[in-house]
């Protein structure tokens, strides 16, 4: 369990280490902040769907959410950013409560259930008879306070707080118990876990990484719309990005969104087209030969992946 | 306008009931949610167009053309994939990640091969006359669609409860495991019905230029889910049960756009929200029993 | 009510729809004791350790585990009051270890019971301890089962069909196991197709048929009784 742990710091140090010195090396700040989103919410989507087995396809109703409470704090009340961030993940716990029903559907159900649900947040935020309040769908300015280093910085933070997050569910009881709930609800029950305690404690808290996460966003990226912050590609990038280096470990959703993100950023910005065609055909081949993602490959050998 | 409403509502919902109905046979027998559902769709209605834009066929002509070709594809898609998925350990799960896959490849060849642009075809390709029901003036393209919808709709009626295949259709959508044991060949009947059902939305997709006005490489993931929606209002594995949810969307929606016309969009997701909280198993669903 | 009664059922009534799975059942047991639960398939026995273990909530009738009525209590509830149960068809959490299995039911269970190893030892499945429980034949997984609800501290154990599937040297094994864990004060309701099996671990035995019971003595006395016959001959 000590080696485990150990294993498990290593991940955090390397991932924290890479984002606070690749800056100046190559400067592109820009590029290793969405990398970092990226990787906060494919934590995020490994919380819930390789601990509990809910694949949220919505979960970018989480992040816009959080952008936008975060980015309405600052407009409308005047609270200054970081704070502001923090009310971004409380306004997704929010709508997690608000959607917690959603837990008593399985499989495709939930995963559509929550598309819709995001789908929902989208077409209201953007309503345009919400302009006074939302902006409707001329979206926001938070030029006022831009402050890319500060916003940076945040980042790393909450990536760190995050990595943690998912190092203490591998290794904890909790998170077996997530794991035992995501097996055989009934089971779980027996061995005297609250499953639904349990369960929404996880939604709970994968709603506030994806709420804080698009706080952050926000406030580095300065002005959105709605359909930038409530972009399905941005659940659907995360989804995938967690199911090909694998679910349930701390690596699998470092791996993947290193390398998928690396590979969309030498081809796909150029030509979206052509990276979602090969896109498709990795997820084809990964579901078909490699379902448990890339660690399986070190799975297998009997390697144990932190 | 209240009349007009309602019969506008009726004709949109036999079309949308056309476009959940493949869907819906597909789920019903392989407990598949097809997530490229809309993309076989946006196919359907681009082959629609060029068709009549380079031809000047009638889209009533490639949709006859579009059904045979999309049964051969849909049988080729099963049999290339679907008995590995069936075998993996969460074949749900996997399957509908796998038709994301699916549907990312088709858009992405879509947008390649036609471009990003939107396209429509002259509303007047399938007849310019206006028909007066109850006094109330309609499109006849309208009226068209919506005459050959039930036409399609009836036919697949007529497949699943007059013909053999159909029978034994129905006995896997009843139960994978007894009907195997009474001497079905699941794959064969499954295989027929993936080809069926993306059939179906393509044949949804040659009329969606006139009911759903332009059409463009992405348009499948929201038709995805507007179906699946239509699909859960009637009641999921039962395709007729599709022809009542269809209807209720359809009418939903016309009264939406009529009367707030801002937050019509919400509808299908709002409908489908509802309905997975309060009657996961539709309208028309059965009580589930334990034990 | 015998004082003495650990478990106590009064005209138990389960419906599904239009049908009666349970249709006044009631029943006693008290600490120690095994109670043997047959009957054709569908009479109602698993629903009866259904209802029992908090899985489905009855619609009539009163039920009561030490003494208190618990007539709507979920698993988790049943699970710290000291009832567990077995699964006719052994339900592990598969990816976890044999260990992690037993680790979670003592974690969350919060009552006291023999150390893990000991469990481990009881159940034969010390060398496999590190191994996933998905990798077990079905029969080490129904140890499994039994091992996971020994770590929850159980006063009352429901056995759901542990006897399916084993040779007839592992049947005496189990059968050992199953007095022994009666001698240390677990109520114990067994429910199980094979009646030998049955019969070389007690004398009182209840046959229940559609949803109801039609017998309770030993079984010597059962196969005398024309209804009984009557069930188990399809007449």
């Amino acid at each position: 369990m000590r080696k485990h742990l150990l294993y498990g710091a290593i991940v955090f140090v390397v991932v924290i280490l890479l984002f606070t010195l690749l800056p100046s090396v190559y400067s592109n700040e820009d590029l290793f902040f969405q990398a970092m989103v990226y990787l906060a919410l494919a934590q995020g989507v490994n919380i819930l769907y390789g601990f509990t087995g809910y694949l949220p396809f919505g979960y970018v109703g989480f992040f816009g959410t959080g952008a936008y409470a975060t980015a309405l704090s600052i407009t409308l009340l005047h609270i200054p950013p970081i704070p502001a961030i923090l009310i971004g993940g409380l306004a997704s716990v929010v709508l997690g409560i608000l959607l917690s029903p959603l837990l008593r559907l399985s499989g495709a159900y939930f995963a559509i259930g929550s598309l819709a649900a995001s789908q929902m947040v989208y077409y209201i935020v953007s309503n345009p008879a919400l302009q006074n309040l939302t902006n409707g769908p001329y979206g926001i300015n938070l030029e006022s306070v831009y402050q890319p280093r500060a916003s940076y910085i945040t980042m790393i933070v909450i990536v760190a707080l995050v990595m943690g997050v998912v190092i203490y569910i591998r290794n904890s009881r909790f998170g077996l118990a997530l794991q035992a709930i995501r097996e055989d609800p009934v089971s779980a029950g027996m061995a005297g876990i609250h499953v639904v305690r349990q369960r929404a404690m996880a939604w709970f808290l994968s709603a506030m990484i994806a709420g804080v996460v698009g706080g952050a966003f926000a406030w580095h990226i300065s002005v959105f719309y709605p359909t930038t912050v409530f972009d399905l590609n941005i659940s659907i990038f995360a989804i995938v990005f967690t199911l090909f280096g694998g679910v349930t470990t701390v690596l699998g959703p470092v791996l993947g969104m290193f390398v998928l993100y690396g590979f969309y950023n030498v081809i796909g910005i150029s030509e979206p087209q052509y990276f979602q065609l090969i896109y498709g055909v990795l997820i084809l081949v990964l579901v078909l030969f490699l379902p448990s993602g890339m660690v399986s490959l070190m799975k297998r050998r009997g390697h144990y992946v932190p | 306008m209240l009349t007009y409403t309602i019969i506008s509502g009726l004709l949109f919902g036999l079309f949308c009931s056309l476009m959940g109905i493949g869907l819906n046979l597909i789920f019903g027998v392989m407990r598949f949610v097809n997530l490229a559902h809309g993309d076989f769709l946006m196919l359907g209605a681009f082959g629609a167009y060029f068709a009549y834009t380079f031809w000047g066929l009638s889209p009533a002509l490639a949709l006859v053309v579009e059904i045979i070709v999309m049964i051969a594809i849909g049988a080729l898609i099963y049999y290339a994939f679907v008995p590995r998925l069936l075998r993996s350990r969460d074949p749900e799960m996997l399957s509908l990640i796998f038709f994301f896959g699916i549907s990312q490849i088709i858009q992405a060849i879509a947008v390649i091969a036609f471009s990003n642009n939107p396209r429509s075809i002259v509303w007047s390709a399938l007849g310019s006359a206006n028909y007066q029901v109850l006094g109330q003036g309609f499109q006849e393209s309208w009226v068209v669609s919506a005459l050959i919808s039930a036409i399609v709709i009836a036919l697949v009626y007529v497949y699943l409860y007059h013909t053999k295949i159909g029978y034994a259709t129905r006995a896997v959508m009843g139960s994978q495991e007894e009907a195997a044991s009474s001497g079905i060949n699941v794959h064969r009947v499954s295989a027929i019905a993936m080809g069926i059902g993306l059939a179906l939305a393509s044949a949804a997709g040659t009329l969606s230029p006139f009911l759903l006005g332009s059409i463009t490489p992405n348009m499948g993931s929201d038709i995805t889910t507007t179906s699946f929606s239509i699909i859960i209002i009637g009641s999921l594995g039962n395709p007729l049960g599709t022809v009542l949810g269809g209807l209720i969307y359809g009418l939903s929606s016309m009264f939406m756009q009529s009367y707030v016309p801002s937050w019509a969009n919400l509808v299908p997701y709002l409908l489908l929200f509802l309905i997975l909280l309060f009657k996961p198993s539709g309208l028309l669903g059965k009580v589930v029993r334990h034990a | 009510m015998s004082p003495k009664s650990i478990l106590v059922l009064e005209k138990i009534v389960k419906q599904f729809g239009q049908f009666r799975a349970l249709d006044g059942v009631s029943l006693e047991l008290s600490a120690g004791e095994i109670l043997g639960l047959v009957g054709p398939n569908g009479s109602g026995k698993t629903t009866c350790i259904n209802v029992i273990a908090g899985l489905y909530r009855p619609d009539e009738g009163n039920l009561y585990f030490q003494g208190s009525k618990i007539t709507r209590h979920s698993l988790t509830h049943s699970a710290h009051m000291g009832i567990n149960r077995t699964f006719q068809v052994p339900k592990p959490f598969k990816s976890l270890t044999v260990r992690e299995n037993l680790v979670i039911a003592d974690h969350y269970a919060k009552r006291p019971h023999p150390p893990l190893d000991e469990l481990l030892e009881f159940v034969g499945l010390s060398s496999l301890a590190d191994r996933e429980a998905g990798s077990l034949n079905s029969s080490q997984q129904k140890l499994l089962d039994l091992a996971r609800a020994l770590a929850t501290g159980p006063n009352l154990l429901l056995i759901d069909e542990l006897a399916a599937g084993l040779n007839p040297s592992e049947l005496d094994k189990v059968a050992e196991k199953v007095q022994y864990l009666a001698k240390s004060g677990i109520a114990i309701l067994l429910v199980e197709h094979l009646l030998g099996f049955i019969n070389s671990l007690t004398k009182r035995v209840i046959v229940m048929n559609a949803g109801r019971e039609i017998f309770e003595g030993d079984l010597e006395t059962a196969a005398k009784n024309p209804e009984v016959n009557a069930v188990y001959l399809g007449g």
